[in-house]
C-alpha cells in the first residue's frame, strides 16, 4: 500500500477532468456536433442523390474517402503499435502518454472503416460481405482483419484501463452521479489488486500487447495489399506492405504528439508531460521519418530507374501536376523532423509540435499521391472530354465528411478523457520515487 | 358522415372525367398518322419437302425501324388462277412471322413449275394494308460423301421439280458448301453444277465437329431467281471431336474461381484461430479476475 | 464400357447445346392446308404475355432486340459447351461509333456509360496512330473476378465474365483491379435504366442499377438465340468478329472465318499480353488499312471529338 499516497494525489488532481464539464468544453462539444451534423447532411445527400455528388468518377473511383480510410487506420495501428511496444518494453516514459496511444488506436479504428463504407455504392447490401464472402478478395481479408483488430484493441484498452476504473470506483471523494459510479463498479470487475488478480491482469495485458502489435502489422499490410495486388502502375509494388506500416506509425506518432500537446494545455499536465516526453516521441518520430524516407525513396527509385512506360508516366505526373504536394509529402515531411529533432538546440516542445503537424499533413498528402495520380494514369490513356472524368476534384460532400470524421475523432477523444483520465494513473503511481513519475535516466527508451 | 360521402362521390366523378379524357386523347393520337408497313417475304427450301416462309413486318420512322409485334399476316400460294390460303401467323417480338410448310405435293404450280407465295397484312388501327410476294420453282439438293485413301470428297446433286412432278437436274447453278456454326455458316467450298446437276468439293480437314466428331455439311443455292434459296444437308463423322473448355481445369493457383485455393483457407484458419485463441485467453483471465473477487467478498 | 459412357456424356452435352438453338423453328408433317404449323404464334404468344395482355400491335425498336431472359441462376452458369472469342480488325475501324451507339441502345445505357470505348492509340511518337475499339476482354485470368468480395462478378463456363447487379455492393475494387479501364459505375439512377421494363438479368446486363458496376457482357442473351452482340451486328465495316473458339469459327455477320486461320494469316495478338490476364479478345493489327486514320474524325459530336484533342497525334497535327 505504499503507492497509495501518490495514487490519491493523482486521482485528486485528475478528478476535475472527470467530474465537471466546463462551459468551454460544452461549446467545444457543440461545435464538434455541428461539424458532424454537416457531415450527416452530406452523407444523406450522397445516399439520396447517388455518388454523383462526389468528385469520384469512372477513372478515379476512389478519392479522399479512401485516403481518409488509410489515414485513420494508420493512426489506429500507430496507436496500437506504440502502446503495445512501449508496454512490452516497460519503457518508463510511456506512462503519462500510453493511455492516449490506446485511445488513438481504438478511436481512429472506429472512424476509419466508416470511410470505406462511404465508397460503397450499395450500403443496403453490406450483409452480402458475410453471406457471399469470397476468401480470395483482399476486401474480405480487410473485413476480417479490421473486425479482429477492433476486438483486440477494445480488449487491450479495457485491460489497461481496468486498474484505473477500479481506482475511480474506490476513490470516495469523486463527485459523480450515481450511475457513473455504478458503471465504474460494474466495469471494474471486482478488481482489488490482489496478487493473483494482478498476475492475471499482467499476463493478459502482455499477451494482448503483443497481439495488438502483430495484428496491426497484418491488418495494415492487408490494407496495403488492396492496392498492390492490382496491376495498376504505382500500386503494383511488393514494398507496399511494410511501407504502409511504417507510414502509419510515422503519421500516428505525429498525431500522438499533437494529442499530447493539446491535453497538456487543456488539462494543465505540464507537471507530468514534460519536454522529455516530447523529445522521446520526437526521437521515435525521427527513426520513423528515416524509415519512411527510405521506403519512399526505394519505391520511387525503382520506378524511376527502370522507367517502364507507365511508371515513367506516373512519375512525370507527380513531378508536374502534383509537384508541390509531392515535394511537401516526401521531402519536407521527412526532412523537417530530421532537422528539428536531429539538432538538439531545436528540440523545443513547440518545434516538435510543428514538425508533428507537418508530418501529419505530409502523410495525408502521401496517401493522396498514392491513390489519385495512379488512378488518373491507367494503362489505357484516359480519353474523355469531361474534365471531371479525367481529373479528380473532391466536392463539398467529401470535404464535409472528412471534416466530420476529424470532428468525431476529437469528440470521442474529449468524451474518452471525461470517462477515464487521459493518463494511466495506476501505472504512474507505481513509481515510489519522490521526484515524480519521471526520472532523468529513463528519459530515452 | 354525409360530407364524407359527398367528398368520395366528387372524387369518383372527377376520376371518371379525367380518366375518360386521357382515354379519348390516346385514341386521337393513334388515328392521326396512318402508316404503311414494310413487308418482306423470305423463302427457304430445305430439300426435305419442307419450305419455310418468313415475313418481316416493320415501319420506318425517323428514329429507326420498328417491328410490329402481334401484327397478323396471311400466307397464300398461287399459280395461274389457283389460289390457296396457307394460313395466318402473328409477328413475334422481332416483327417476324414464320410459317413452316411440309409439302410433298398439292402446291399450285404454273406451266414452268413455279409457285407464287404471297404474304399480306390486312391493315389494323393506324397501320395500312401491305403485301409482298415471291415466285419460285421447287428444287432439291442432295449431299453425299466419299473417301478414297486420304482424300475425302463432298458430292452435291441438285434437281428441280417440273410442273408434271418430273425431276430434272439443275445445270450451271453455283452451289455454296458450308459447315454450320453456332452463329453463322463457315464456307468450305463452291461448286459449279455440271450437266448432270452434280459437282464435288474436297473436304478441307481440320474442321471441328461436335464432341463425337460428327459434322454437318450444307450445300446451298442462294437467292436464285428461279429457285429461291435451296438447302441440302447431311452429316458425316469427319470432324475433329470438340474439346470442351469446361474440361480444362484451371490451375490450382488461379484466384478467380468460386472456391479459394486450399492453402489460402488453411492460412486464414491458422491465423484466425491463433489470434482469437489469444483473445479468448485474455477474456478468460478477466473472467477469472471477476471470479476471484467474488470469492473474496469480505475484502470490501 | 468407360468409352461408351464417355460418349453418352458427350452426346448429351451436344444435345443440350443443340437444344438451345432449336427454338428457331420446328417442322411438322401433314397434308397441305392443314400442313402448316403456326409455331410462331405460340411462341410470340408467350412473349406477348410479358409485355401486353390484349394482343394489340406494338412497335418494337428493331435496334433493341428483345430476348427471353434466363434466370439469374442460369446466367451464372453459362451456355453449355461454348467458349466465346472476339476478334477486332483494327485495319477496318474508322471510328464510326455505331458499335458504341448500338450497345448503349441495346443495354439501355445513358450517354455517359460506354461498355465499348473507342480509343485513338499511338504506341510511340513515330509509330502510326490507329482507332482501337475496346470491349471487355473477358480474361481467362480475370483480376476483377479475383478481387470481388461477394462473387458479384464471375466467370462462366463459356468464358464470359458477367456482373450480377443484384449482388454487387459497389465497392469498385474490380474497377481498380481491371488494368483495361473496362468497367463503369452507375453514379446515379439514370433515366435510361427505366426504358427497360423487363425483369433484371445479368445476361442482358439491363436494366442498370444505381451504385453498382457494369461493363461489356458479350451479349450472351443475343448469342443464346444465335445473334451476334450489338457491336458486331451494327458495325458498318464488319470490324468485330465473334464466335466459339472451340468451334474455331468467328463471324462478323457477313464473313465467316476459321479463327485459327484468321489469327495466323493476319498476325492476331492480344492487347497487353504482358499483364498475364489472358484476354479472349484478339486484335488484328492495323495494316493495309481501308481508311486513313483522319477519317475517324468525320461526323463526330463535338464532345466526342474533344476526347482526342490531348492525344499526341492530334496535338502534333495542330502544330
Amino acid at each position: 500500500m505504499e503507492n497509495k499516497p501518490t495514487r490519491e494525489k493523482l486521482l485528486r488532481e485528475f478528478a476535475p477532468q472527470i467530474e465537471r464539464i466546463s462551459a468551454s468544453s460544452v461549446l467545444w462539444i457543440l461545435f464538434l456536433l455541428g461539424v458532424i451534423g454537416i457531415g450527416v447532411y452530406a452523407f444523406v445527400t450522397q445516399v439520396t442523390e447517388g455518388h454523383e455528388v462526389t468528385g469520384m468518377r469512372d477513372n478515379v473511383v476512389w478519392g479522399i474517402y479512401i485516403v481518409n480510410f488509410i489515414f485513420f487506420m494508420g493512426m489506429s495501428y500507430a496507436g496500437a503499435i506504440i502502446s503495445g511496444a512501449l508496454h512490452l518494453f516497460r519503457t518508463e516514459w510511456r506512462k503519462p502518454i500510453i493511455r492516449m496511444a490506446e485511445y488513438l488506436a481504438i478511436i481512429s479504428l472506429l472512424i476509419g472503416p466508416g470511410y470505406i463504407l462511404l465508397c460503397i455504392g450499395r450500403l443496403d447490401r453490406l450483409p452480402f460481405l458475410a453471406v457471399y464472402g469470397r476468401i480470395q478478395s483482399p476486401i474480405t481479408w480487410d473485413v476480417i482483419a479490421i473486425s479482429t483488430d477492433i476486438f483486440g484493441c477494445l480488449i487491450f484498452l479495457y485491460l489497461s484501463m481496468l486498474r484505473d476504473i477500479a481506482n475511480l470506483r474506490d476513490f470516495s471523494e469523486l463527485k459523480l452521479p450515481k450511475w457513473r459510479k455504478k458503471l465504474y463498479s460494474a466495469l471494474a470487475l471486482g478488481y482489488t489488486g490482489t496478487p493473483e488478480q494482478e498476475k492475471r491482469l499482467k499476463r493478459a495485458t502482455d499477451i494482448m500487447a503483443a497481439m495488438v502489435i502483430a495484428i496491426a502489422i497484418i491488418v495494415y499490410s492487408v490494407l496495403a495489399w488492396i492496392f498492390s495486388v492490382t496491376l495498376q502502375p504505382g500500386w503494383h509494388s511488393t514494398i507496399f506492405g511494410p511501407y504502409f506500416v511504417i507510414a502509419a506509425v510515422y503519421s500516428g506518432t505525429g498525431v500522438l504528439i499533437i494529442t499530447m500537446f493539446v491535453f497538456r494545455k487543456i488539462y494543465r499536465l505540464e507537471e507530468y508531460i514534460t519536454r522529455k516526453h516530447f523529445v522521446a516521441m520526437g526521437v521515435l518520430m525521427v527513426v520513423l521519418a528515416a524509415l519512411f524516407g527510405y521506403f519512399t525513396f526505394s519505391d520511387y527509385l525503382t520506378k524511376w530507374y527502370g522507367s517502364e512506360k507507365n511508371d515513367e508516366n506516373l512519375i512525370k505526373i507527380l513531378f508536374s501536376q502534383y509537384y508541390w504536394p509531392f515535394i511537401f509529402s516526401n521531402y519536407i515531411g521527412v526532412l523537417v523532423p530530421l532537422l528539428v529533432i536531429g539538432i538538439p538546440k531545436l528540440r523545443t516542445i513547440n518545434n516538435i509540435l510543428i514538425s508533428a503537424i507537418i508530418v501529419v499533413i505530409a502523410l495525408w498528402l502521401n496517401r493522396y499521391l498514392i491513390v489519385v495520380p495512379t488512378l488518373e494514369s491507367p494503362y489505357l490513356p484516359i480519353q474523355d472530354s469531361r474534365p471531371a472524368w479525367a481529373y479528380y476534384n473532391p466536392t463539398w460532400v467529401e470535404y464535409a465528411l472528412t471534416a466530420a470524421g476529424v470532428a468525431l475523432f476529437c469528440l470521442l477523444f474529449t468524451l474518452g478523457s471525461k470517462f477515464v483520465p487521459v493518463m494511466n494513473v495506476s501505472e504512474m503511481s507505481e513509481i515510489p520515487k519522490s521526484k515524480g513519475p519521471f526520472t532523468e535516466e529513463e528519459s530515452l527508451v | 358522415m354525409k360530407d364524407l360521402q359527398k367528398i368520395v362521390l366528387i372524387i369518383l366523378l372527377l376520376a371518371l372525367v379525367v380518366g375518360q379524357k386521357t382515354v379519348t386523347g390516346q385514341e386521337k393520337k393513334d388515328t392521326v398518322s396512318e402508316i404503311t408497313p414494310d413487308l418482306k417475304l423470305g423463302y427457304l427450301n430445305t430439300s426435305n419437302d419442307s419450305i419455310t416462309l418468313t415475313a418481316d413486318i416493320f415501319v420506318k420512322r425517323e428514329t429507326g425501324n420498328f417491328a410490329l409485334q402481334n401484327a397478323e399476316v396471311e400466307f397464300t400460294a398461287s399459280a395461274d388462277k389457283e389460289n390457296k390460303s396457307l394460313g395466318k401467323a402473328k409477328a413475334d417480338v422481332a416483327g417476324t412471322a414464320v410459317l413452316k410448310l411440309y409439302v410433298k405435293s398439292g402446291l399450285p404450280v404454273d406451266k414452268e413449275g413455279k409457285t407464287t407465295f404471297t404474304v399480306s397484312f390486312a391493315g389494323k388501327d393506324k397501320y395500312l394494308a401491305a403485301s409482298g410476294n415471291v415466285a419460285f420453282k421447287k428444287a432439291k439438293i442432295l449431299v453425299t460423301f466419299t473417301k478414297e485413301d486420304t482424300i475425302r470428297t463432298i458430292h452435291v446433286k441438285a434437281v428441280q421439280v417440273e410442273a408434271n412432278n418430273e425431276q430434272k437436274p439443275i445445270k450451271g447453278e453455283t452451289v455454296n458448301v458450308y459447315v454450320p456454326r453456332m452463329l453463322s455458316n463457315l464456307k468450305i467450298g463452291e461448286v459449279k453444277l455440271d450437266d448432270n446437276g452434280t459437282g464435288t468439293v474436297e473436304y478441307p480437314g481440320a474442321l471441328v465437329g461436335d464432341s463425337l466428331g460428327n459434322i454437318a455439311v450444307i450445300a446451298m443455292i442462294e437467292e436464285s431467281d428461279l429457285y429461291g434459296t435451296v438447302k441440302g444437308q447431311s452429316t458425316i463423322s469427319w470432324g475433329i471431336p470438340k474439346q470442351y473448355y469446361l474440361a480444362e481445369k484451371p490451375s490450382t493457383r488461379e484466384l478467380w474461381t468460386p472456391i479459394a485455393p486450399i492453402w489460402m483457407i488453411i492460412t486464414l484458419i491458422i491465423m484466425l484461430t491463433g489470434v482469437w485463441g489469444h483473445y479468448i485467453y485474455a477474456v478468460v483471465q478477466l473472467i477469472m479476475i471477476k471470479r476471484q473477487s467474488k470469492q473474496k467478498k469480505d475484502y470490501f | 464400357m468407360d468409352e461408351s459412357n464417355e460418349k453418352k456424356k458427350r452426346s448429351r452435352r451436344d444435345f443440350l447445346k443443340k437444344g438451345l438453338l432449336a427454338g428457331a423453328g420446328v417442322v411438322a408433317g401433314g397434308s397441305l392446308i392443314a400442313a402448316y404449323v403456326d409455331k410462331s404464334e405460340k411462341e410470340s404468344g408467350e412473349k406477348v404475355r410479358a409485355l401486353t395482355t390484349d394482343g394489340q400491335i406494338i412497335e418494337v425498336d428493331k435496334a433493341v432486340i428483345k430476348t427471353p431472359r434466363v434466370s439469374i441462376k442460369e446466367s451464372h452458369e453459362g451456355i453449355p459447351g461454348r467458349k466465346f472469342v472476339m476478334v477486332i480488325d483494327l485495319a477496318k475501324c474508322k471510328n464510326a461509333r455505331k458499335c458504341v451507339e448500338a450497345c448503349q441502345k441495346g443495354h439501355h445505357l445513358p450517354k455517359s456509360q460506354e461498355f465499348m470505348k473507342v480509343y485513338l492509340l499511338q504506341d510511340s511518337d513515330k509509330s502510326a496512330p490507329y482507332w482501337f475499339p475496346k470491349p471487355c476482354f473477358h480474361c481467362d485470368n480475370p483480376l476483377c473476378v479475383s478481387v470481388c468480395p461477394v462473387g458479384a462478378t464471375y466467370k462462366r463456363s463459356d468464358g464470359i465474365v458477367l456482373i450480377d447487379n443484384d449482388r454487387c455492393i459497389g465497392c469498385k475494387f474490380c474497377m481498380t483491379g481491371c488494368p483495361y479501364s473496362t468497367r463503369v459505375f452507375a453514379w446515379k439512377h439514370y433515366n435510361e435504366f427505366d426504358e427497360d421494363k423487363e425483369p433484371y438479368s445479368p445476361e442482358a446486363g439491363s436494366p442498370g442499377k444505381e451504385g453498382t458496376v457494369s461493363k461489356c457482357d458479350f451479349c450472351p442473351d443475343l448469342v443464346r438465340i444465335g445473334k451476334l452482340p450489338y457491336c458486331a451486328q451494327n458495325c458498318p465495316m464488319g470490324v468485330i468478329y465473334f464466335g466459339d473458339i472451340d468451334e474455331d469459327t468467328v463471324t462478323n455477320g457477313t464473313e465467316t472465318y476459321r479463327f485459327s486461320e484468321l489469327i495466323r494469316d493476319r498476325a492476331g495478338y492480344r492487347y497487353l499480353e504482358v499483364l498475364g490476364t489472358r484476354p479472349t479478345v484478339y486484335y488484328l493489327p492495323p495494316v493495309e488499312r481501308q481508311f486513313p486514320v483522319d477519317r475517324g474524325f468525320n461526323d463526330l459530336d463535338e464532345n466526342v471529338k474533344n476526347r482526342y484533342k490531348n492525344t499526341p497525334y492530334v496535338k502534333s497535327h495542330k502544330k
